[in-house]
């Protein structure tokens, strides 16, 4: 008979270790499954948490061979076709405190979440008496972030918090300063902007771990992007990142291409590039790798990309 | 088989061994890499941040180039290849946005129909080429050599716009690997992120990841790792001794672009796929399992 194992990482309080279960393969069944029936018929000392198993309180996430997964919506032969592989290594979700085996622990994050102001400041065109009226078109613009389940597992996945717990923000706390930023009812946008801003917002890397793992296709990446499109509306334009995307938007604007010489000290400024990248860059010279006298040249219709920029400019964005 | 060659900007300037090794690679197959003519920087994940929109009317722009030779467009920059779809993706599913795009491109004489793909040399090898048919082609097969894959992240993520293979346990270099008669370790960062794009920014941050991305390739056992994307290769190999400095543990790995790895069992020297050119030296460990001439 078929066996599914489960290796699954424990932990007491105190110290933590892998613990193993078989369990005969069921087909049609969900992670959530598995779980309880380790519980009831093999150990009932194993702590995970689940409430509603319909993918609606966010409880029930956990990792399973290194993705984050909401259990009562994953089917068990979904994991077992995607890993190929009979071995499931089960543990808490990433970057956050465990409470028991699988059991994380919320509060610090809900702490943590109200930097942002994750309510509406009301604009004063409405009130709590007499209401707001919201168009459908700006419904909708709130409509998809607040999905959010709050499962965690985006903050899980995610690069920059692994690397900068303290510093950075969980991306759902990003996807909460974005959903009453873009509420046409909050009167204050920036600040649930400015917070985001001064925990590291540049520091995101691009890896698209949490647009990829979020059970309710949550475009965090595209919350990020907005997000830093507001800080320089702010006037913040001056931050490495800011300028660093500015090099880019520009450059292809005046050659159509990168010009790699140029970046650090776009990015850097000149004194501060002088200083520390020389060496780096005598490194890529002698092997080649940057040609110092190498302009790139304009681009074969670079008019044209000029045009788009200018039309660029007078168009409506959402 | 015939493709509109998007290089993208890192192949005319810090990666331009990865141009060399590309054509050489390509030619030796027998496939044809017709480089658009106009092309702009695809705004490298970063244009969006200041304008949204303007990274969609870029990027429509650049694929419009590729539509007027009615083939698919080929990249070999995972980044390029994620701008490039994500545009698409958008133009293709918004005929309002669509329309003023077009509005935008027409300024510029050119019009974004949505008539071709956007593919990545990788799943071109896959999809269109045939593994089997590179098979035939190796004459220098890499037995004994141990690979690390390192994917990078835009290659597979998100999955709704990328789409190949399943982000989560993608098997494409695997395959690759395996036809060139490389040998492939398990490694724990095989799918991890490179931090390239915020190494400015976060550049702590982004160095610890890179003697992460070094050190676990290194404890599997691998020789050299090798990616698809040259941005991940900069990222690894570039700032390799930066990442070095304030690390007890010598963190030393060569990392290979993909076509080099590919032109290294079609049976061309190192040098002409311009290895030399990395930083971290690549050939003493090469010549430990492959004989040049
Ligand atoms: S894209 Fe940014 S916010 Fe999302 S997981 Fe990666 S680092 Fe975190
Ligand atoms: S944004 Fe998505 S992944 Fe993150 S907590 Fe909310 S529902 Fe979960
Ligand atoms: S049990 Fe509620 S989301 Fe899974």
């Amino acid at each position: 008979m078929r066996k599914i194992t489960f290796t699954i990482k424990r932990f007491d309080g105190n110290k933590d270790w892998l613990q193993r279960y078989d369990l005969p393969y069921e087909n049609g069944k969900t992670l959530l499954w598995a779980l309880t029936k380790i519980r009831e018929e093999q150990d009932p000392t194993l702590n995970f948490t689940s409430a509603c198993r319909h993918a609606i309180c966010g409880s029930c996430a956990i990792r399973v061979n290194g993705n984050s997964f909401l259990t009562c919506k994953t089917a068990l032969d979904e994991i077992l076709d995607t890993f190929k592989t009979d071995d499931l290594k089960c543990e808490p979700l990433g970057n956050f405190d465990v409470v028991r085996d699988l059991v994380i622990d919320w509060k610090p994050k809900l702490e943590k979440m109200k930097v942002v102001k994750p309510w509406i400041i009301p604009k004063e065109s409405g009130s709590p008496t007499t209401g707001f009226k919201q168009s459908e078109q700006e419904f909708q613009k709130i409509a998809s972030p607040t999905d959010c389940i709050l499962c965690g597992i985006c903050a899980s996945e995610c690069t920059q918090l692994a690397m900068n717990q303290e510093g950075y923000l969980e991306p759902f706390i990003l996807n909460r300063a974005y959903r009453f930023a873009v509420d046409s009812r909050d009167g204050a946008p920036e600040e649930h902007i400015r917070p985001v801003l001064e925990n590291d917002l540049w520091k995101c890397v691009h890896c698209m771990q949490c647009v990829s793992q979020c059970p309710k296709d949550i475009n965090l990446s595209a919350e990020v992007a907005y997000l830093r499109q507001e800080t320089m509306k702010m006037g913040e334009t001056q931050n490495l990142g800011a300028r660093h995307a500015y090099a880019f938007h520009d450059d292809v604007k005046n050659k159509g291409r990168l010009n790699e010489m140029t970046l650090p000290m776009k990015t850097e400024g000149v004194v501060k590039t002088a200083m520390k990248r020389v060496p780096f860059a005598l490194r890529m010279i002698s092997k080649g790798k940057i040609n110092p006298l190498h302009m790139p040249k304009e681009v074969e219709g670079i008019a044209g990309v000029r045009k788009i920029y200018e039309y660029a400019k007078g168009v409506d964005q959402p | 088989m015939k493709y509109g060659f998007f290089p993208g900007c890192t192949l005319e300037s810090a990666a331009e061994e990865l141009m060399i090794s590309t054509k050489k690679v390509a030619s030796a197959l027998g496939i044809e890499l017709i480089e658009l003519e106009g092309w702009t920087c695809c705004g490298a994940s970063h244009i969006q941040d200041v304008d949204d929109f303007l990274g969609v009317a870029v990027n429509a722009r650049n694929i419009a180039l590729g539509e007027k030779f009615d083939a698919p467009i080929l990249t070999v920059c995972n980044t390029c290849t994620l701008m490039l779809r994500t545009a698409k993706d958008r133009l293709d599913h918004d005929e309002n946005l669509k329309d003023k795009v077009n509005e935008g491109l027409q300024q510029a004489n050119l019009e974004y129909r949505g008539t071709s793909e956007v593919t990545h040399l990788l799943w071109a090898l896959i999809r269109d080429y045939g593994l089997e048919n590179l098979r035939k082609k190796v004459k220098r097969p890499l037995t004994g050599l141990k690979v690390a894959n390192f994917y990078g992240c835009h290659i597979v993520r998100p999955p709704k716009i990328m789409g190949f293979e399943n982000h989560m346990n993608p098997q494409s270099m695997e395959m690759v690997a395996e036809v060139l008669g490389a040998e492939s370790v398990e490694f724990d960062q095989r799918l991890a992120c490179c931090g390239f794009h915020a190494v400015f920014p976060a550049e702590k941050e982004v160095m610890g990841m890179t003697r992460i991305n070094c050190l676990s390739p290194k404890a599997a056992g691998a020789d050299c790792l090798v990616t698809p994307c040259p941005l991940c290769q900069m990222q690894l190999d570039m700032y390799q001794p930066d990442a070095q400095k304030g690390c007890d543990e010598n963190i030393t790995m060569p990392i290979l672009h993909l076509p080099q790895l590919i032109g290294l069992a079609l049976g061309f020297e190192p040098e002409e796929l311009a290895i030399n050119r990395h930083i971290m030296d690549a050939i003493p460990t090469l010549k430990k399992t492959l004989t040049f001439a």
